[in-house]
């Protein structure tokens, strides 16, 4: 169906993008609803609130990225669209974790896998946080609403390339259930690039997607924009006040205020923390605004196999398996810029640039797990919203990836990987047969052994049917707040058990649609 | 009283000698560098070439060296792009490798000194000690020199030409968000796209032995 002629021409959209050669002075805006944060959830929220007839501001602290922008190289691109340029770290146990500063957040440079948080584990977020409307029967019709939005559906096997394909082929020869990975992603051609911006635009980030909508609703989006502080009056929030910054630098110039009858807070599990500790310690009568900070720590085996595998084709992430969700992890196959996956190679010197070479016949498999006993905490550091994380690794946790190394280990070599590089301390840095690889089932790694690194983040806003033991209540309202919502992944009183994007934009959603009714 | 004096005044020129020497182990002695950085420091910049060529010798079915496929001066404009925090870490980590072998001494007698007055096989015995450690932390450390120098000679077209992994190329369609949004910088005014210029996203999978990004093609002959 097509458009109206008057809605045809982006142009002519009622809402407005600002960007920051855009701002020449300090500024007011007022709205029904302020948004904060343009990721997944930032964008369904904007989106279905303006959609309903809500006059929405939609504030982003990065700013757009076009594909000229797009860096194919690594460290360029991480320096430009990650958070910190991509160096972020928890302290305690040490391990990288990264997150978007772009408009549609975490969306531009993620690999847009959209997994569904199991039974099992939205029983346990129910069961264990006075949750009674967060079952799989109430959920799925935001999970159904916002799939079909983006066209979510399974990776199609003619952009696997062989590096995915070799995953499902070792699954199937051992036994364990593998599925094509469902993306937001809408004809993908296959170039791998995920985490670089998808130069095809076939990705479905929310810069393309979600924000365009929510403009052509009406929409004001306003990039390049640090919220600094949410304003309150007793209850009430009465909306958001900060500075503009510029992109790349951080440089703070003109300073704005935006009145709205709501806040949304969807800044992200490290910065929305620390936005309402700077505003007075807001909606934290329970003491949980930035504990509960929880990831799902995700390690990777590379394999490498006789024949070339034309690793540059294929999508990022095309094949996963769920076979092992009970056990707490779950494993996926992935490529990145060749820059960062060289960190799972070993060696120096030649040795070094040999192993090197064996990356166009490798594959990588991954896996993230449910560590629900390793914690930590949040704290703003400095003036910005960069926070000082501090994260324990619980043993058990560790081990529960250790697990995951040696099945991974068995399926590279079910599907005919002729070495495999399990990048875990004390163990040869690679291991020729399945026989070799039994000292990682013999001896599963621990924390001090393993390589980790992750990018989902939750529980720093947690939601819980208590207010003395949540911040948010199951709507995404702050408990202590009448017009308050969080609705990024902070909420989240668990891991989802998979990728958190799909579920966060499902809250999101339910959120968005009670919110627009209230006002 | 007078044998205390001297004594005292001996003890104090040798302690200033002494710091005055390790001034010049850590700090001096550094040649000027081979070309003008914005970034890196002379210190830096030697270091960074010695660990280059260490991790990343010239010859071999990748036949650059780091210093040849541009390691030093892609972490000059690296460092430039970093906030300043990150910037300090990364530089402390090279302070930290440059000097650590003052404290864990490379192999051999004359292994009491930085690395970069190291033998070339000192340095690269220095550098898999660390990557071999027992200790998480330094082997931590390890990993994130060699990450830095790694993904800096992996941006190099000629090195991931040779590896086969240099991206595809790819024409990116017109879509109603590149009517949105101008490029970084510069005033929506800028966009240059227009209603009529859309295309449709999709098309079919790329060919993995298709053309190459023209960034990363070779010159002809």
């Amino acid at each position: 169906m097509s458009l109206p002629a008057a809605l045809a021409d982006p142009r002519a959209w009622p809402g407005q993008v600002r960007v920051f050669a855009d701002y020449d002075r300090d500024f007011r805006e007022e709205a029904d609803v302020v948004v904060v944060g343009s990721g997944p959830c930032g964008a369904v929220a904007a989106y279905e609130l303006a959609a309903a007839g809500r006059s929405v501001v939609l504030l982003e602290e990065g700013p757009p990225f076009v594909p000229e922008e797009f860096e194919l190289d690594g460290a360029r691109s991480m320096s430009r669209t990650m958070r910190e340029g991509g160096l972020r770290f928890t302290s305690g146990y040490v391990m990288p974790t990264m997150q978007a500063i772009a408009l549609g957040g975490g969306s531009l440079v993620n690999s847009a896998i959209c997994g569904r948080a199991p039974d099992f584990r939205l029983e346990e977020w129910a069961s264990g946080h006075d949750l009674e409307h967060s079952s799989r029967a109430e959920l799925d019709p935001h999970y159904d609403a916002v799939g079909k939005f983006l066209g979510i559906a399974p990776t199609p096997d003619d952009v696997q390339g062989r590096r995915n394909l070799l995953f499902r082929d070792g699954c199937e020869a051992l036994g364990y259930s593998s599925r094509p990975i469902e993306r937001n992603v809408v004809d993908c051609r296959g170039s791998g690039e995920c985490f670089t911006g998808c130069r095809a635009r076939a990705k479905q980030s929310m810069d393309v997607s979600y924000v365009p909508a929510a403009l052509r609703h009406g929409a004001r989006v306003l990039t390049s924009v640090q919220v600094q502080e949410i304003e309150t009056d007793g209850r009430r929030v009465l909306g958001v006040s900060g500075q503009v910054v510029a992109p790349f630098t951080g440089a703070r110039s003109h300073t704005f205020r935006v009145k709205a009858r709501a806040v949304v807070l969807a800044a992200g599990v490290l910065a929305t923390p620390i936005l309402l500790q700077r505003s007075g310690n807001l909606a934290n009568r329970s003491g949980q605004v930035g504990e509960n900070l929880m990831f799902h720590p995700g390690t990777s085996v590379l394999g490498v196999f006789p024949e070339p595998t034309a690793p540059v084709f294929g999508a990022t992430q095309g094949y996963e398996s769920l076979h092992f969700l009970r056990d707490r992890y779950k494993l996926e196959t992935m490529w990145a810029p060749p820059g960062v996956l060289a960190v799972r190679m070993a060696g120096i010197g030649h040795e070094f640039k040999r192993a090197l070479l064996d990356m166009r016949r490798a594959a990588i498999f991954d896996a993230i797990a449910s560590c629900h006993r390793s914690r930590g905490r949040v704290r703003a550091r400095g003036r910005g919203l960069d926070p000082s994380m501090r994260w324990s690794f619980h043993p058990e946790d560790a081990h529960i990836l250790g697990r995951a190394v040696w099945t991974m280990a068995e399926i590279f070599f079910a599907a005919g990987a002729e070495k495999i590089l399990p990048g875990v301390a004390g163990v040869p840095d690679e291991l020729h047969s399945l026989e070799e690889a039994e000292v990682l089932r013999r001896d599963p790694p621990g924390a001090a052994e393993l390589v980790c690194a992750s990018t989902h983040v939750f529980g720093t806003t947690r939601m819980h049917g208590d207010p003395a033991r949540g911040v948010v209540d199951e709507e995404c309202r702050a408990h202590d707040l009448d017009n308050l919502y969080i609705v990024d992944t902070g909420v989240f009183p668990l891991s989802p058990a998979v990728n958190p994007m799909f579920t966060g934009m499902a809250l999101a959603h339910r959120s968005a649609r009670a919110l627009a009714r209230r006002l | 009283m007078l044998v205390g004096m001297t004594l005292g005044t001996l003890g104090l020129i040798g302690a200033i000698a002494l710091l005055l020497w390790a001034g010049a182990r850590l700090f001096a002695g550094y040649p000027a560098p081979a070309r003008r950085y914005a970034r890196l420091s002379a210190h830096e910049a030697a270091f960074v070439t010695a660990a280059a060529d260490a991790t990343l010798p010239r010859g071999g079915d990748i036949p650059l060296s780091g210093v040849e496929a541009g390691i030093p001066e892609y972490l000059d404009g690296y460092l430039a792009s970093l906030p300043r925090r990150n910037r300090t870490l990364v530089r402390l980590l090279f302070f930290l490798f440059e000097h650590v072998t003052l404290i864990f001494p490379a192999p051999g007698l004359d292994g009491f000194r930085r690395f970069t007055k190291l033998r070339p096989e000192q340095q690269r015995a220095t550098l898999e000690a660390w990557g071999a450690s027992p200790m998480r932390a330094r082997r931590v450390v390890f990993t994130s020199l060699r990450t830095v120098l790694t993904m800096a000679y992996l941006s190099s077209p000629e090195v991931l030409r040779c590896m086969g992994l240099a991206p595809l190329a790819i024409e990116s369609p017109v879509v109603d968000a590149d009517l949105l949004y101008p490029r970084i910088g510069q005033p929506r005014s800028s966009v240059r796209w227009r209603p009529e210029d859309r295309s449709a996203p999709g098309g079919a999978a790329l060919d993995p032995l298709g053309p190459l990004d023209p960034a990363y093609r070779g010159t002809p002959g």
